[in-house]
């Protein structure tokens, strides 16, 4: 090696590719013909060897003051925190149109009605950020549970919520009250804000219901106008209230929007038997404070007896 | 979390590169406590990506890819990198001995390596060290340093000459193989 000659300085680094054993056949055939005549690259070529051995033991050789445990336990616990944050979400065709699903480690955590699946996917992450990860199969089983039950395969989602968007323990306490509410049966407004403990706060909890994240598992459509109107539903999709009533056998008068109360069975706030709509005075009784069923199915399906006094069992509401 | 709830396919990812990768940013950081920073923060990214990694993506080289990248952000955002060429330099002109002759004294090469590679600019000292140390391919380093293959190859290089003369200044070389 000689600092001063061009062609030592040119084969440096084809001396280092040889050493690694990384040259290819024109460049090693280059190499040894010039190590053959000239000592100097000889020597070099012999310290890149070593080197590469030197460099080799990099592999093994311990590091000063590395420990990767404790960091691999604070990676740990930083990833579970992200992991519970997570939601992992889909978008599919339903019967009752493109449905948005999401659900985290604790559960399902929204439920919504989208127009598009560019117009879902941008609401979601307007709303959760990099936390929401589109994952079709990790919400697949629930979006099966659901179209069972939208095609009256099912009348139970027992699905374990995760209400991390809801709004207020307000909003907490209405959504709860509502998941109360039985398949088949309707009540009004004011009857979920007499069942939290807020009578006076109807028009909150109809604005609470609104913005209801999981719909349908949360079923704010069997929440209804005092008057029987069914009023509202997501926005203005009053025909889809409709169709879950209709599918749970609530008779709805499809003109006007309203629940047919005398077609339907009663039953009073701490009863425990149903009752015809002209059982006594229970016609009377504003809706907030009564509930109403459909069918004697879906009345008797948690665990309702049939008034001894009016016998619906005997005198069924004809349909 | 979620495709199946009891266990995350990304655990294994973490056992199996966990350890490496902080090894790697040890080197690449010259600072233990930076490789725990910079390590939890490749993994953390990579959680967050991992979904949208294709099935056949070779995972230990793209996360070599993250690391490498926060390195360089690191060094980009802390101006650390003088810091260490200094503390680097100095360190190096404290010792002097002969070249290392055995497995006896491996280790203190090692250490001796270590130190002049600290003192290389950013890009020779990470692709060296996924070269020499991790054996990635080039095509990886590459695309780790936003480069060629061909560049990555050329790092490397360079930081082998580096070496190469780092230790020659420190002493004369004695040349011949045992036999």
């Amino acid at each position: 090696m000689n600092p001063e000659n061009k062609t030592c300085r040119e084969i440096e680094p084809d001396l280092v590719a040889v050493a690694a054993g990384e040259a290819g056949a024109s460049a090693t055939r280059g190499v040894e013909r010039h190590v053959g005549v000239c000592r100097g690259c000889r020597d070099e070529l012999e310290r890149y060897r070593v080197l590469e051995g030197m460099v080799a033991d990099l592999r093994r050789a311990p590091l000063a003051g590395a420990d990767p445990a404790l960091s691999r336990a604070e990676l740990e616990s930083r990833l579970a925190d992200i992991r519970s944050r997570m939601v992992a979400y889909g978008i599919f065709s339903s019967p009752l149109g493109k449905i948005l699903i999401a659900r985290s480690e604790l559960g399902v955590s929204m439920v919504r009605y989208v127009e598009s699946e560019s117009a879902g996917r941008s609401y979601l992450t307007r709303l959760a950020g990099g936390e929401a990860v589109e994952d079709k199969a990790a919400v697949e089983a629930t979006y099966r549970e659901l179209l069972d039950y939208l095609n009256a395969r099912g009348t139970r989602l027992g699905w374990p919520l995760d209400l991390r968007w809801a709004g207020s323990d307000f909003q907490r306490r209405v959504l709860a009250a509502t998941a109360q509410l039985p398949y088949g049966a309707v009540t009004s407004y004011s009857g979920i804000a007499r069942r939290i403990g807020a009578p006076a706060s109807v028009r909150a909890v109809a604005q609470a219901l609104r913005h209801n994240p999981i719909p349908i598992a949360i079923p704010c459509h069997r929440v209804i106008g005092s008057s029987g109107d069914l009023t509202g539903y997501a926005g203005s999709k009053i025909g889809l209230k409709e169709r879950l009533l209709s599918l749970e056998g609530v008779p709805v008068g499809r003109r006007a929007h309203r629940i047919e109360r005398g077609h339907m069975y009663i039953l009073a706030e701490g009863e425990v038997e149903y009752c015809v709509p002209s059982c006594g005075s229970i016609s009377r009784k504003p809706l907030g404070e009564v509930t109403l069923f459909g069918s004697r199915q879906h009345a008797e399906a948690v665990g309702l007896s049939p008034c001894t006094a009016c016998r619906p069992d005997l005198h069924p509401i004809s349909s | 979390m979620v495709r199946d709830m009891t266990e995350d396919p990304f655990e294994s990812v973490v056992a199996a590169h966990h350890a490496e990768i902080h090894r790697y940013l040890v080197r690449a950081t010259s600072r233990p406590s930076d490789a725990d920073d910079l390590s939890q923060e490749t993994f953390v990214r990579a959680y967050k990506a991992y979904r949208a990694l294709p099935p056949d993506a070779n995972v230990r080289a793209w996360l070599f890819a993250i690391a490498t990248n926060l390195s360089r952000n690191h060094f980009r955002a802390e101006g650390r990198r003088r810091q260490a060429m200094v503390m680097a330099t100095a360190g190096a002109s404290e010792r002097g001995s002969s070249w290392p002759e055995g497995e006896a004294i491996a280790s203190q090469a090692s250490a001796r390596i270590d130190r002049i590679v600290t003192g290389l600019p950013l890009k020779q000292r990470l692709a060296f060290t996924m070269r020499k140390v991790h054996e990635l391919d080039y095509d990886a380093i590459g695309k780790s340093l936003d480069c060629s293959a061909e560049s990555a190859r050329a790092h490397v290089f360079q930081a082998l000459r580096k070496i190469r003369r780092g230790l020659d200044d420190l002493e004369v070389v004695h040349t011949e193989r045992q036999p």
